[in-house]
């Protein structure tokens, strides 16, 4: 009697063991590449920020789906009166990832790991600064050794005082962006004792919604669900299957291989969007395409040449040939999702004849220009070769000679960033969602009264520089709003360059998917994301 | 035979020198460095640019960088991932498997469908079947493999669902680490039921997209062999002592026909491993050929260098062994006459 009791226990046991496994959810994502390592602060591409980003948190996030700033790893925090001094409140009880790579975590968050995080980017001298390599590109580009003075433990262990140089309105947009992510320091000690610290590059551990599992370069990147602070996601294994051919990605999801794919091919988008297996999620893209003019080089240095050319290309022909719809006509540098966006605006209507007038009336009657277009197709602009095509025959109707130039991609940046165009096809997609990230990145200048390195117009303008300036350290979201229209306005009135596009980012995913959110900065996040069926 | 092994093996000297040459200058002559390639539009400031450069070495003459290279590659040592930080020997011995598993997946389909074909075709010479076969082999030959792959794939995968459509194995029916990086072995080691049909489904595909042109190549040659072999007096006089087609054709005229195609897939073995670059991108299939195309991209110097010179060490190494061959099949090489 006792054994069979024994017995029914086991089977039962055994039962249930066997449909918990059976119920196990599994997510594919087909991704498009290899991640380079899975630390976020020192990588720049997408693909390697979506390899590393459900390991990890930052102070704060961006709500999926939004460019919305939220609480995340700090529950709240305070600014000073000043904006000089934040003060950050961790959650409590926060755990790490325990098990991966030999490591068991013996205590939860504290405010030293978020000031080991910040000093591996800010310390030369940190055990982990020259780690892997030790570039820290984002911390650098988006101005952090300029601005912070320091960063230290508050009154207790879960309180982080972070002291600024100058009040900085955008910092919360920029400490929401995955080079503010924040590492567990017990770990990095464990690998610096065992002797390999670079394993803290490759083999990551974090306070993320999924644990790390395993990876094998171009092939696999496993994860497993955590029951962590955010709760525990709705799938229980998250799979990214390295897919790099987009058409095999799409074929992939057709045969339920996988159930997200990254970068679908605008090719496939029409078959796509008719799938019945496939719902094709699109958002407005946090973008611009844009048609740079160098306002150095005469004649583009006079406003109304620039005005007259704004007005002697069609972009609905552009719109509709390059993009296929699939964008939106821009006014503005900024897009429209994009708080701030001035939509008072006037834009230039397509007027060859009396951009002719123009071009005379500023002594350009005939004029030979070059017209750079970009090699590589982007999201902003999906065949810039014929767009440039396009315009080449539009200035050809108001005496504009255009030649079209073209150079091997990493070439081709690095000469406009130079100044050598004197048009020139680009974009940009946005980091953050912070009008600063636009206009003080795209159309600013340093003190100097030089443009800055990613200013390809090579336009300075006295007032818009004020604009801006004092928009990045007002912290009241009203006046930056005002400061950011009129620094609008002297784009619009200035054009330093041609406002073309805003492109729609597409996202196919399989009809069992729900939660999937698309992201306007680009990111895929598998948080909230079920799979029915 | 050793003096003429050991006379091949001098020969390969000068050979990778010049390879050494080649791969360091030819990818300095792409425009565009490591570091501006990876800053996308963010672009880099000229000062951060130069830092960057001299932290990597770049800032250097590129006839100092050119012996730094043999020199560490005379110590043995390949050099590390601009990109991923990892010695290029851990990278390529961990993608390696895959691409070899491939190689002799498709060298195999190659041979087995390829010398049975020529085979048949010569001996019913002229014939319909001589003549399609021929034909088959022609198109397979020139077939381009992007495009052979794809098609593949949508019928086969999408449209009959009788394959995967990519990858080495079910990701989520089936997951174990690699031991052995062959995955027919690793999922047998892994005892989980299915897991090896399951690679091997995995690798019909590819194989058959990779095997395509070697096997046009294959029939082809053994064909032509095939038809200059039974032309000989040998042929006739086992013929006149009364020996069955199958046994003259099988045991006296294979034998010797088969010496070119030896020859010949010695040389295929160049062709598949530049079909793996595209036919591990279609089916994302993790090895050195994807490998290196991303590392063009990424201009990840060292892994390309190291890469190509690994690739380069393998196809002479399989040359000779091919020589080494030659002498099993032909008396004549054995004894040195």
């Amino acid at each position: 009697m006792k054994n069979k009791k024994l017995l029914t226990a086991i089977l039962l046991m055994g039962t249930i063991l066997v449909s918990a496994a059976a119920q196990a959810k599994s997510l594919v994502y087909c991704s498009e590449g290899s991640p380079e390592n899975f630390t976020p602060a020192m990588n720049t591409t997408g693909t390697s920020l979506d390899a590393a980003r459900p390991v990890y948190n930052k102070l704060v996030q961006f709500t999926p789906g939004t460019t919305t700033v939220a609480p995340a790893l700090a529950e709240s925090f305070d600014t000073s009166a000043d904006g000089k001094v934040i003060t950050f409140h961790l959650r409590k009880g926060v755990k790490f990832h325990s098990g991966v790579n030999g490591f068991t975590p013996t205590r939860d968050l504290t405010a030293e790991d978020v000031i080991w995080s910040f000093d591996r980017q800010s310390k030369p001298g940190h055990p982990y600064a020259k780690v892997s390599g030790g570039a820290y590109d984002y911390f650098n580009d988006m101005g952090m050794p300029d601005l912070l003075t320091s960063i230290a433990k508050g009154a207790d262990d879960l309180t982080v005082v972070m002291t600024l140089k100058r009040p900085n309105a955008p910092i919360m947009a920029n400490l929401a962006m995955d080079f503010a992510t924040i590492h567990s320091a017990e770990y990095a000690d464990f690998l610096l004792k065992k002797g390999k610290p670079e394993q803290f590059d490759q083999i990551p551990v974090g306070t993320g919604s999924f644990q790390f599992v395993d990876y094998q370069k171009d092939s696999v990147i496993r994860f497993k669900a955590f029951d962590g602070w955010a709760g525990k996601p709705k799938v229980d294994d998250l799979i990214y299957a390295i897919t790099p051919d987009a058409t095999a990605r799409y074929a992939k999801m057709k045969a339920k291989e996988c159930q997200v794919m990254a970068y679908p091919n605008p090719a496939d988008l029409a078959a796509m969007g008719k799938d019945t297996d496939i719902q094709l999620l699109q958002q407005a893209g946090l973008n611009i395409g844009y048609l740079a003019m160098n306002a150095q080089k005469p004649p583009f240095d006079k406003v109304e040449v620039r005005q007259a050319i704004a007005m002697a290309i069609d972009r609905d022909a552009i719109l509709k040939e390059v993009y296929q719809g699939a964008g939106q006509k821009a006014k503005n540098p900024i897009p429209p999702t994009m708080w701030s966006y001035d939509d008072a605006t006037v834009d230039y209507k397509y007027d060859p004849a009396k951009a002719k007038e123009m071009l005379a009336a500023a002594g350009v009657t005939t004029l030979e220009t070059d017209l750079w277009w970009m090699p590589v197709q982007r999201p902003y602009n999906p065949n810039a070769k014929r767009m440039a095509e396009m315009m080449q025959s539009d200035l050809a109707k108001v005496g504009i000679n255009a030649k079209l130039v073209s150079y091997e991609w990493g070439e081709y940046r690095k000469r406009l960033q130079a100044g050598e165009h004197q048009m020139g096809l680009l974009g940009w997609t946005g980091d953050n969602g912070d009008p600063d990230n636009f206009l003080a990145v795209l159309l600013g200048c340093g003190k100097d009264g030089k443009p800055n390195t990613q200013n390809i117009p090579k336009w300075c303008d006295a007032k818009f520089q004020e604009d801006i300036s004092k928009a990045a350290e007002v912290t009241d979201q009203a006046a930056r709003i005002v400061l950011y229209q009129d620094a609008q306005k002297i784009v619009a009135a200035q054009v330093p360059w041609l406002n073309i596009a805003h492109s729609t980012v597409f996202e196919p995913v399989r009809k069992e998917v729900t939660g999937y959110k698309v992201s306007p900065l680009g990111a895929h996040e598998f948080q909230n994301v079920d799979v029915t069926e | 035979m050793i003096k003429y092994l050991l006379k091949r093996a001098a020969l390969t000297l000068p050979t990778f020198i010049a390879l050494m040459f080649v791969t360091f200058t030819m990818i300095r002559l792409v425009p565009g460095d490591p570091i501006e390639v990876r800053r996308g539009e963010r672009g880099i400031s000229p000062e951060r640019l130069a830092e960057l450069r001299h932290d990597m070495g770049l800032d250097q003459p590129v006839w100092k960088q050119f012996l730094d290279y043999v020199w560490a590659l005379l110590h043995g040592d390949f050099g590390t991932s601009i990109v991923s930080k990892t010695p290029i020997t851990t990278e390529f011995f961990t993608l390696f498997p895959a691409t070899l598993e491939l190689g002799l997946c498709a060298m195999l389909f190659a041979i087995v469908l390829g010398v049975p074909a020529g085979v048949i075709a010569a001996a019913k010479r002229g014939s319909v079947y001589d003549q399609s076969m021929m034909g088959v082999a022609l198109v397979g030959y020139s077939m381009p493999i992007f495009w052979w792959g794809l098609i593949l794939i949508l019928f086969m995968s999408n449209t009959l669902h009788l394959t995967p459509v990519s990858g080495r194995v079910d990701l989520i029916k089936y997951y174990y680490h690699p031991v052995t990086g062959f995955l027919l072995i690793d999922s047998i080691i892994s005892g989980q039921k299915g897991a090896f049909l399951d690679v091997v489904r995995h690798l019909i595909l590819p194989t058959i997209v990779l095997g395509t042109v070697p096997l046009g190549v294959v029939a082809r040659m053994t064909r032509s062999s095939m038809l200059e072999v039974l032309e000989e007096d040998y042929v006739r006089t086992a013929r006149a002592k009364g020996l069955s087609n199958f046994r003259v054709i099988g045991y006296h005229a294979l034998r010797n026909a088969l010496i070119p195609v030896v020859t010949v897939i010695g040389l295929q073995i160049g062709t598949l491993l530049a079909g793996t670059v595209l036919t591990e991108t279609i089916f994302s299939w993790p090895g050195v050929g994807h490998w290196l195309v991303q590392s063009i991209g990424r201009r990840d110097y060292p892994a390309l260098q190291g890469g190509i010179m690994l690739i380069a060490s393998l196809v002479i190494v399989v040359n000779f062994l091919i020589d080494m061959l030659y002498g099993l099949i032909n008396p004549r090489i054995r004894h040195g006459r």
